[in-house]
This record gives C-alpha cells, structure tokens and sequence, in this order.
C-alpha cells in the first residue's frame, strides 16, 4: 500500500523516492562484488571477448559491454551485449 | 556445552557493540548463562556500554598469555544474575592473537556458560577471522545505507564460505523516512542481502542515552529498541516470537483501536 502510494507520489511529483534509487544502485554493486571481479580483470575480459566475436562478425571493439546484474536471491547474470555492424556477414 | 555466536558487520559504527550488549543482558535476564566476550582488540569498547569499565583487572590477551586464569578475567556484572563480560585489552594489537586461540578460548567458556557472544571488530582482517573462528553462529548487523549493506554482504559471503549459519540484524531503521520513502525498509534490506531476519531495531534515542550511562535499553525497560533486542534474544534461542510493531500508522491505529484489524 505504502508502495502504491510512494509510486503514485512519483509520479506527480517527478521525483523517484531515494530508497529506489538506492536498491537500483544496490543491484549493481552486490552483482560486481559478488563475482570478485575489478575493474582490470572486467576490462581484460571484455577485451578478449570483442576479440572472439570479431573472429565471426564485424563489430566494433569499443562498443561491446558487459553487463552484471542480480536476477534472482541465488543468481547473477553476466549479458555480454555486442552491436553487429554488418547483417549480411550472418549467414 | 553453550552455543557461540559472533556479532559481526563489515562496516564500523553500525551496532555490533550495542547489539552484543543488548542482547546479551536481554538472554541474561530471560534466565540463561551469557558471557560476552570483546574480540575488539586494541579499541575496546564493550565494556564501557556495560557500565563495567571500572571493574576490569584482568583482560582476554592475559589470559592467553597464562598472565591469569580465565575464571580471573571473567568479570560478572552485579545487576543481573548469570551475566559475564571477558574484556578485550586496550594495548595490544589485533595480531596478539590468532584464530586457534580463539577457538580453544571459545570452547572453553562454551562448557561453563549457555551463550557466548563475541563482539567483533569492524573489517574483514584478523581481528574479523579471530572474531568467527569459534562461532557456532552470525548474526550481521547492517543498517538500511548502501555502504554498510554493500559490506554486509561481504562479510555474509566469507561467513557462508567458513561454513557459519548467518542471520540479520537491521538496525536503526527509521519508520518515519521508510514511510516517506527515503529510507530501505527492513523487507528491502533481507530482499537484497538474501539472508534471514533475525529482528528489525529501530533508530532509538534512548539507547544513547542509556549507553551513556553503561546500562544495556534491554535491562532498564521498555523502549522500542529494547523490545525489539528482547524478541532478537528469544529468536537466537529458538522460539518463534512475533516482530514488534514500531510507529503504527494512524488509521491502523484507529483500526485497532475500534477492533477492526489487528495488523498494521
Ligand atoms: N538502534 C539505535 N538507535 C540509536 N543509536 C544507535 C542504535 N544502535 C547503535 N546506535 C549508536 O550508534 C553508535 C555506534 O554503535 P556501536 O558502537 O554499537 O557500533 P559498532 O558496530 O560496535 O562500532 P565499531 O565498528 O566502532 O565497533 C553508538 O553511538 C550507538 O549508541
Ligand atoms: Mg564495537
């Protein structure tokens, strides 16, 4: 109910209550600590990465992104998004 | 054979003293035996919330270095019955004791008293590893703030790791900034940390006050802390207990006060 409400407040007044926007940035971080991940290692991994996909498809290196989220209580997941330039290099 | 159970939390200042010693006084009084051992070393503290800084002779580092016994270091606060502390030195540092120590101190209190409660330092480095070593149990206190839930689910992935049942104590929560929505509620902080609840105590003034004058809120009455640590003791040995519910709305209160409904 108190949920409700603090939407509907959202809403109308623009603003987002600051415990969401707390859970969001929460989300993000847990996920990062969780796979004992640093920025260099998460770096280097997604340099190998762009590296494989452009062995099949054109893409452009600088625009692959890694992305660790919380999904669930037990599960993270790591989405590996990668803009393909050419279409007609996909059979 | 007593259980041991480790106060812990990641991040300093979030009530890991505060709780050793409600808790604590709050088991003492509904009748079990409880020593509560300080494993801040070098920074001690619990003491002074007890009220009983001026009664320590002998500390924890003595008694492992066979300075004195450990039945001399234990002191027993005169209060309340079956109620122990075992002081943490002020001198010494984290390193003059490790894990094996702590484990064979431990298990020695655990044959003369029902809980041992230990109080452990703030980060994750030796003074953390001695803290759990002989825990049987955890219980991580965090407060609704990113930074300290961010640490307490550090401190909860090292603890599952060392294979220590972990539960959660959210402290200092404001009903009236979760109302307004500026604030994680306790629903949001067990949702996130995805560990079980072991009590929800409100942001309280009292037990300012009464840490100011070296009484545990759970032996001097009835504020909302202190209810809410009463019911976190009763948890901790095993009885199903209801929340308290802190700052009931006004119109469940009208509810309730003409019958209509009995939850808030
Ligand atoms: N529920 C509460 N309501 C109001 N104040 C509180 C509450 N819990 C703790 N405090 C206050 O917060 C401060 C920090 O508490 P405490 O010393 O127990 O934290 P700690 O985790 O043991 O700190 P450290 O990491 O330094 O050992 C104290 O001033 C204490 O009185
Ligand atoms: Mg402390």
């Amino acid at each position: 109910m108190q949920q409700v409400w603090n939407d509907i407040k959202g809403l109308l007044t623009g603003r987002r209550a600051s415990k969401e926007v707390a859970k969001g940035r929460l989300h993000l971080v847990l996920a990062h600590d969780r796979t004992g991940l640093d920025g260099a290692k998460l770096q280097e991994m997604r340099e190998e990465i762009a590296a494989v996909i452009a062995k099949y498809v054109t893409i452009d290196a600088e625009a692959v992104d890694i992305q660790i989220e919380r999904v669930s209580r037990e599960s993270t997941e790591l989405r590996v998004s990668s803009p393909v330039r050419n279409h007609s290099t996909l059979s | 054979m007593g259980k041991a159970i480790v106060i812990t939390s990641g991040k300093g200042g979030v009530g890991k003293t505060t709780s050793t010693a409600n808790i604590g006084a709050a088991l003492a009084q509904q009748g079990h035996s409880v020593v509560l051992v300080d494993a801040d070393i070098g920074l001690r503290n619990l003491d002074v919330v007890l009220g009983l800084e001026n009664r320590i002779v002998f500390h924890m580092i003595d008694v492992l270095k066979g300075k004195c016994s450990l039945q001399k270091a234990v002191i027993k606060d005169r209060r309340i019955e079956n109620l122990f502390l075992l002081p943490s030195s002020q001198v010494d540092e984290k390193d003059a004791v490790n894990e094996e120590q702590m484990l064979h101190l431990v298990g020695q209190l655990k044959k003369s008293y029902d809980y041992v409660i230990i109080d452990c330092p703030a980060g994750i480095e030796q003074g953390f590893r001695n803290a759990i070593a002989g825990a049987d149990e955890a219980v991580v206190v965090a407060t609704p703030e990113i930074s300290s839930i961010r640490d307490a689910d550090r401190v909860a992935g090292l603890l599952a790791a060392a294979d220590i049942p972990t539960r959660l104590i959210v402290n200092r929560i404001s009903a009236a900034m979760v109302k307004k929505g500026d604030m994680l509620s306790k629903d949001d902080v067990i949702d996130i940390l995805a560990l079980d609840l072991l009590g929800a105590v409100p942001l309280d003034d009292e037990i300012i006050a009464t840490t100011n004058k070296g009484v545990p809120a759970t032996l001097e009455g009835t504020c909302p802390a202190a209810m809410a640590y009463e019911v976190v003791a009763r948890r901790l040995n095993g009885e199903v207990v209801d929340d308290v519910v802190h700052n009931v709305g006004f119109f469940a209160r009208i509810g309730r006060a003409i019958g209509l409904s009995h939850t808030a």
